[in-house]
């Protein structure tokens, strides 16, 4: 199962430029350029530290998990930075790797990117190979789970669905196929560091900016070592991040462990780039060493990074003896409580909590299992604060998983209140960087998604192999909430300043002035012009603005505020040649938040679709006619299935208000008042239905989804597997803690080469990640 | 066997983002007398009860402004501001005007004596503000608090009075809005429903009791509160698209006859609408002079004709209810000057697009001051009307001396954006609350943060002092938030002589004593010099006026004396009245929660005592932090 939506085939994008809907694909100057595209119209030469770089990564098939973390970790600026250079290639070896960025290419790539990625963004046809060749179709033969399926008809037609920039995006291309490894090159051994390192490092240094990443050797060494991710079933996107951050630091810490034992054996024959890797490793290790706040066993950067310190401490309701014992954790998992915040989770997370019970503590002072009181608070502030929201809760009446849809709001920045009277440096300001998004009924199915601030692009929506550029206010958007599908999952904060929040903020805010300045010019005399004229064609008016004043603000106005003044002004300086594509692109820019949409924003709601790959002269009469023939396709159907959900829908309705019989009619009167009302509020009942009582997918002919008959059966699959895994966290997290092993588990150990075992995921994430369950909660 | 899980819908009830809520579309009011323990406020005065909930009704999407729902839960196109629902209250009896008349003069402490005083000046000058207007300020030398005196807004600007002088020609008579809304053709308003015994009502309307107005999606209830019938609004206008954000009455203009109100609409739109004769005039039509939504609007102090409106973009704008609009351009001087230093550093002085005292003031705006580049969430101004404090989603908190178009100070929240501000009844104190969970208290004499209060589980969104709970040395404060919590806090002067609290203390009247000079210094050069706004400008520097952010451990905690769940909905809005509080939620609901029965010989202890603990408590905490 997919994604999600379940009516795009991953495996099967490449194929589809081919046969599908895009014939007039070949003219170099008709695609328009997407959102993404517009966004880096103006970007200067590229740079070497790959924080221009915005890669989609296929989707192998519920791959999504994997996906939304790697691209938070890629845009963990300290974190890329990191996997980077370590271990440091010689100076030869970056010699040699200057003139073929990608040292091991699969042979088709090249051509594929540069075909490809001319053809796509026009705008970069100035500097990028003049080559409009016809992308040459990947086979996907390698793709795990890859089928070819006939192609979709239906959900690709909408401009608008993800499906369809997904299948644009794989292609438009350059597609990286990361089916090689590297790992000789810097002397590792193959695993899902040297794997991650590899496509950190493709994208870094390939040539285009935008692009796919198919990630398929990093699936397979995942797949290869831990069966828990072996089958293609939806994914825990947090038990994925706290597996890969452990088995990168175990990766990077059996490296070092060799390379010092080899050199201590004094072994004459080292390879350069091996030489290179252990002064590498010394210097890592000296540096961490020297920093301020790391502690005596060096565990290596990722630690550095993601590490903080909780200090639990117990007290013995019998003897009242106090122990205390120091945990390290890589990433936090709070409780969640309805209509709540995440500092409050997270001063929840620190409260006292009573042992009793099931929870018995054993006391090494009365030598017993004992009631205690516990409380648990961060003595070390980790520099990347990693929050698992756990929104997969075991009910023990249902005997599964259940997703908590609880509205939980986060804070652009974040302190803690939780910490250690002794912390170092305890208000420390973090800012939000990172939100994964989980879209779905429960935890068995459903599709992630990551939201992500860039360096200087502002934030970004990685949805798979589509990248997206989204308002900052998108970001609220994922609070949760009662039959809120989407909601954030993990959020990734990092540790800032007061100044650098000043000045973002600052910087943010002189953006949105300078185009608001320049739009209210404009505006107020289109405005006073009519100001008889309901605002009701608000919308009219400011694309008609817009246009007149050539594409430098219409982009501007597409991309949201996402872009500084100085990109804005790059914009303005595009040739005024080009003005044609704008113009039609107008439309398109509507799926970016529009900064002044405040006042018209309904309109764009039903913006219309995107035209890809038409001649801008003709696209809008096309456009309109594509719109109004799908809108009746979709309507019929719609009919069809109302009438079906209709008598349900209506049974459902009556008994919930059965006590409100009156307002009942007035409803009706309602209803009949705007049939428009209707038609919309049926659809958006419907629709989830749809959804969920599987069978009716009509829509996904092409469908790996395959109904929902199959879907369940895959989650009756996980339920066998999964439960056991959270039960054994749940229940035996203390346990674990304070038994004598969780100690082993929690001290690092470098010489534990064993590089994941199959069988024990468990222990490890348990070794990390730090959940609690409260077995009471405040009120 | 499995059970399916909840049916989704894709719009969802997200809170605030999401257009027109869940299906649940009803067409009348809804009063409910929900009872029980569960609906009872314990604290330390007695016992809170719920008196009766009333949901209003959600209205249903305008037919030809239908939301197409995407089935995509990523769309990333913006729904428009919404916000849930606010009231506003007025008691049309002359004499309960101002609810600052409970405020307890007689515990007068000696060294504080000369606060009240201008407190207490404050309801006389809202009578004899027609007088007001043309005398003059002594302001020169003298602190703002020690001063008696409110200077009228604008009150050196000729041009500025000379409506003001025409308007209360006949005091019986007052200026209507010139267009009838119920035969209104305006594509704004969609419908006027008046309640079809709207007369009636009006003449059996207790002229003690409490009449609200409510917005809540695309519609604005007129609600007579006192009415047996009180779930049946007195009338009901549905707007086309826009929603009403934020509203307020004019306090010093109502009569039994007449009510200003004005309402400021995610459209950029405002609208001055009389509801007793209903009329209404729009102003800043389709954002002719600010084309960005209005986030707070309140008449200004004592002020007939003149409103102040936040807009989102960060401009607060003085608009005239009499004047006609006409196209903005900022006026030359400080646009072109201001910039320089806004690039370099943060924005610390006020960007006076057009000041008060400009000479073109024919038209709206009055004013035009761009506070910050960030979101303005609030505003609120002083008791003793000098002050304005405002809030920004930057998490900023700006007081600003308006009469002067000053920034004073500038403090920063805890972290996250600070969503809604309040004074205390004397004027001494601001509470902001916030996305860091907490309430704070800062202090305006001493120029400093007081206490933050924890206590919430989510986002505070909005607090207000209980001017019935409050005298010379405690103050009762309430705050409510997105946890759909009622919070109520007892704060007392004397926690702020606490030995621990005393070397911040110390390091504070330092400030507030250079603060003090620097004020007066300005106090004298403004007054000759306004017109010339940016030398008032350039003589404050950055470091007078910004504060920094206060590290935990120099700061007390302060604990809540209840906290309790008052709905299932995040609420927004808190008001107390002398009978009862009353909160209402982003779903609509307003619940009333009747004041404790006990006598009044209790009432005078329980503060007290409350604080005591509170003030104890609050030690023990901030020991703790």
């Amino acid at each position: 199962m997919s994604s999600f939506f379940g009516r795009f085939k991953p495996g099967t994008g490449p194929a589809s430029p081919a046969s599908g809907s895009t014939p007039t694909k070949k003219d170099p100057n008709a695609p328009q350029p997407t959102p993404l595209e517009k966004l880096l119209a103006d970007a200067g030469p590229i740079r070497a530290d790959g924080s221009d770089k915005f890669f989609g990564f296929e989707n192998f098939g519920s791959t999504c998990y994997c996906n939304s973390i790697i691209q938070c970790l890629y845009y963990s600026v300290p974190f890329r930075d990191q996997v980077i250079n370590f271990p440091t290639r010689s100076p030869l070896e970056t010699l040699n790797r200057a003139p073929t960025p990608l040292p091991r290419l699969n042979t088709d790539m090249p051509s594929t990117a540069n075909g490809q990625n001319a053809a796509l963004s026009p705008s970069k046809a100035r500097t990028s190979m003049p080559s409009p060749n016809q992308p040459s179709p990947r086979k996907p033969a390698t793709t795990p789970g890859g089928t070819n399926t006939p192609q979709g008809t239906k959900p690709e037609d909408n401009k608008e669905s993800p499906e369809y920039k997904k299948k644009l995006a794989m292609a438009a291309g350059p597609i990286l196929n990361m089916d090689y490894e590297n790992s000789r090159s810097y002397g590792m051994a193959e695993s899902l560091f040297t794997s991650l390192k590899d496509i950190f490092e493709a994208i870094i240094a390939h040539r285009s900016r935008i692009g796919v990443v198919s990630p398929n050797k990093f699936l397979e060494i995942l797949r290869r070592e831990n069966e828990m991710f072996r089958t293609a079933m939806h994914q825990d996107a947090h038990e994925f991040l706290n597996l890969l951050l452990n088995e990168v630091v175990e990766n990077v810490e059996q490296f070092s462990k060799q390379l010092s034992s080899r050199s201590e054996a004094g072994n004459g024959n080292l390879e350069t780039g091996l030489a290179n890797a252990i002064s590498s490793v010394v210097s890592t290790v000296s540096a961490l060493e020297s920093g301020p706040t790391f502690s005596a066993t060096n565990t290596g950067w990722v630690h550095e990074l993601f590490e903080g310190t909780l200090t639990s401490e117990t007290r013995c309701l019998t003897c009242e003896n106090t122990s205390q014992r120091d945990e390290a954790f890589l990433d936090l998992s709070v409780d969640l409580e309805q209509h709540s915040s995440v500092t409050s989770c997270l001063r929840k997370f620190s409260e006292e909590e009573m042992l009793c019970e099931r929870n018995k503590f054993h006391c090494d002072n009365c030598g017993g299992l004992q009631e205690a009181e516990k409380r648990m608070k961060i003595k070390r502030l980790p520099r990347i604060l990693a929050l698992h929201l756990k929104r997969f809760k075991y009910t023990e009446d249902l005997q599964r998983l259940q997703k908590l849809f609880h509205r939980v709001v986060y804070p652009y920045y974040l302190r803690l209140f939780n910490t250690t009277d002794d912390a170092e440096d305890p208000d420390r300001l973090y800012e939000l960087y990172a939100v994964v998004v989980h879209i779905g009924g429960g935890p068995y199915h459903g599709h992630y998604v990551s939201i992500i601030k860039t360096q200087d692009r502002g934030w970004l929506l990685f949805d798979d192999e589509m990248v997206e550029p989204v308002d900052k206010s998108y970001v609220r958007n994922f609070f949760g909430g009662e039959n809120v599908l989407a909601c954030a999952y993990v959020l990734f904060y990092q540790e800032t300043t007061l100044e650098a929040m000043q000045k973002e903020q600052e910087a943010e805010g002189l953006a949105a002035a300078k185009r608001e300045f320049e739009s209210e010019k404009e505006a107020v005399g289109v405005a006073a012009k009519q100001n008889g004229i309901g605002n009701g064609n608000g919308n009219g008016n400011w694309n008609g603005n817009w246009n007149g004043n050539g594409n430098g603000n219409g982009n501007g106005n597409g991309n949201g505020n996402l872009q500084n003044g100085h990109h804005h002004l790059h914009q303005a300086a595009t040739p005024v040649a080009e003005d044609a594509d704008h113009f039609v692109n107008l439309d398109h820019a509507a799926t970016a938040p529009p900064l002044l949409a405040d006042q018209n924003p309904l309109e764009n709601t039903n913006s219309t679709p995107i035209v890809p790959v038409l001649k801008p002269k003709k696209s809008n009469i096309q456009s309109k006619k594509e719109r109004s023939r799908e809108e009746k396709e979709r309507k019929a159907a719609e009919k069809e299935l109302e009438k079906q959900a209709k008598q349900k829908w209506k049974e459902m309705e009556t008994r919930r208000r059965q006590n409100y019989k009156k307002q009942e009619d007035d409803y009706r009167a309602a209803l009949a008042l705007s049939k428009l009302t209707k038609a919309e509020e049926d659809k958006r009942i419907e629709k989830p239905h749809d959804e969920h009582a599987g069978g009716k997918d009509k829509e996904n002919g092409h469908g790996i989804m395959g109904g929902g008959l199959s879907r369940f059966r895959q989650s009756s699959m996980s339920l066998r597997h999964k439960p056991k895994f959270w039960l054994a966290k749940d229940k035996n997290e203390y346990d674990l803690r304070e038994s004598p092993n969780a100690k082993d588990l929690t001290t690092p150990r470098p010489e534990s080469g064993s590089s994941g075992t199959p069988d024990k995921p468990e222990k490890r994430k348990s070794r990390f990640s730090l959940g609690r369950k409260k077995s009471s909660l405040f009120q | 066997m499995f059970v399916l899980p909840p049916p989704p819908r894709y719009p969802a009830g997200a809170y605030g983002s999401a257009q027109g809520g869940g299906p649940l579309i009803e067409t009348n009011n809804i009063l409910t007398h929900p009872s029980g323990p569960e609906h009872q406020l314990v604290v330390g005065e007695g016992t809170y009860k719920l008196r009766d909930d009333l949901h209003l009704a959600t209205p249903p999407p305008h037919p030809s402004e239908a939301p197409v729902h995407n089935p995509n839960p990523l769309a990333t196109t913006i729904s428009p501001p919404t916000v849930g629902t606010k009231l506003s209250l007025v008691v049309l009896a002359p004499r309960q005007s101002s609810y600052l008349r409970l405020y307890r003069i007689e515990t007068t402490d000696s060294t504080r004596s000369q606060v009240p005083l201008s407190i207490r000046e404050s309801p006389y000058e809202g009578q004899s503000q027609a007088s007001d207007a043309g005398s003059h300020g002594n302001t020169n030398g003298v602190a703002p608090i020690e001063d008696m005196r409110t200077p009228a807004f604008g009150e050196g600007n000729p041009i500025l009075s000379l409506p003001n002088s025409k308007a209360p020609k006949d005091p019986l008579k007052q200026r209507k809005p010139k267009s009838n809304i119920i035969k209104s053709n305006s594509s704004f308003v969609s419908r006027v429903i008046p309640h079809e015994n709207l007369s009636r009502r009006l003449q059996e309307h207790n002229p003690n009791g409490v009449y609200a107005f409510a917005n809540i999606n695309r519609a604005l209830q007129w609600l007579d509160l006192s009415s047996p019938i009180k779930e049946e609004h007195m009338t009901k206008i549905l707007f086309t698209k826009a929603h009403c954000l934020c509203h307020d009455i004019n306090p010093i203009t109502k009569s039994p006859n007449h009510i200003d109100f004005v309402m400021g609409f995610s459209t950029s739109d405002v609208i001055w609408y009389e509801p007793m004769s209903q009329k209404y005039v729009r102003i800043n039509k389709n954002g002719v002079i600010n084309p960005s939504p209005i986030a707070h609007i309140q008449w200004l102090p004592n002020n007939e004709n003149l409103f102040l409106a936040a807009h989102m973009d960060g401009t607060l704008i003085v608009y005239d209810k009499e004047k006609e609009d006409a196209a903005f351009v900022a006026e030359d001087q400080s646009v072109s000057t201001e910039k320089p230093p806004s690039d370099t550093g943060r924005n610390v002085s006020l960007q006076i697009k057009k000041s008060v005292q400009s000479k073109n003031q024919k038209t709206n705006p009055v004013a035009v001051w761009k506070v910050s580049n960030s979101r303005i969430n609030a505003f609120s101004f002083s008791p003793d009307s000098r002050h304005l404090a405002v809030v920004t989603e930057d998490g900023s908190l700006r007081v600003i001396d308006y009469l002067k178009e000053q920034l004073l100070d500038l403090y920063t929240s805890y972290y996250g954006g600070i969503i809604c501000v309040c004074w205390s009844p004397d004027g001494r104190y601001i509470v902001t609350g916030g996305q860091d969970d907490l309430v704070s208290i800062w202090s305006l004499e001493d120029s400093m943060l007081v206490a933050r209060c924890q206590g919430h589980n989510s986002w505070v969104t909005a607090v207000a002092f209980d001017p019935w709970r409050c005298d010379e040395r405690n103050y009762r404060i309430g705050s409510v938030g997105e946890d759909c919590r009622l919070l109520l806090w007892d704060f007392s002067v004397g926690m702020l002589h606490r030995p621990r609290a005393a070397s911040v203390r110390q390091r504070g009247s330092v400030t507030s004593a250079t603060l003090k000079a620097q004020r007066s210094r300005t106090d004298g050069s403004t007054s000759r010099l306004r017109s010339n706004s940016n030398l008032t400008s350039a003589s404050l520097d950055g470091e007078d006026v910004i504060h920094p952010v206060e590290p935990r451990a120099r700061t007390a905690m302060l604990p809540p004396v209840m906290a309790k769940s008052v709905d299932e909905h995040p609420l927004c809005w808190l008001g107390f009245e002398e009978s009862c509080i009353i909160t209402s939620c982003k779903n609509g609901h307003l619940r009333t929660w009747d004041r404790p029965q006990e006598g009044s010989g209790s009432e005078d202890e329980a503060p007290s005592t409350t604080s005591a603990s509170a003030s104890a408590s609050a030690s023990a905490g901030a020991s703790n932090a």
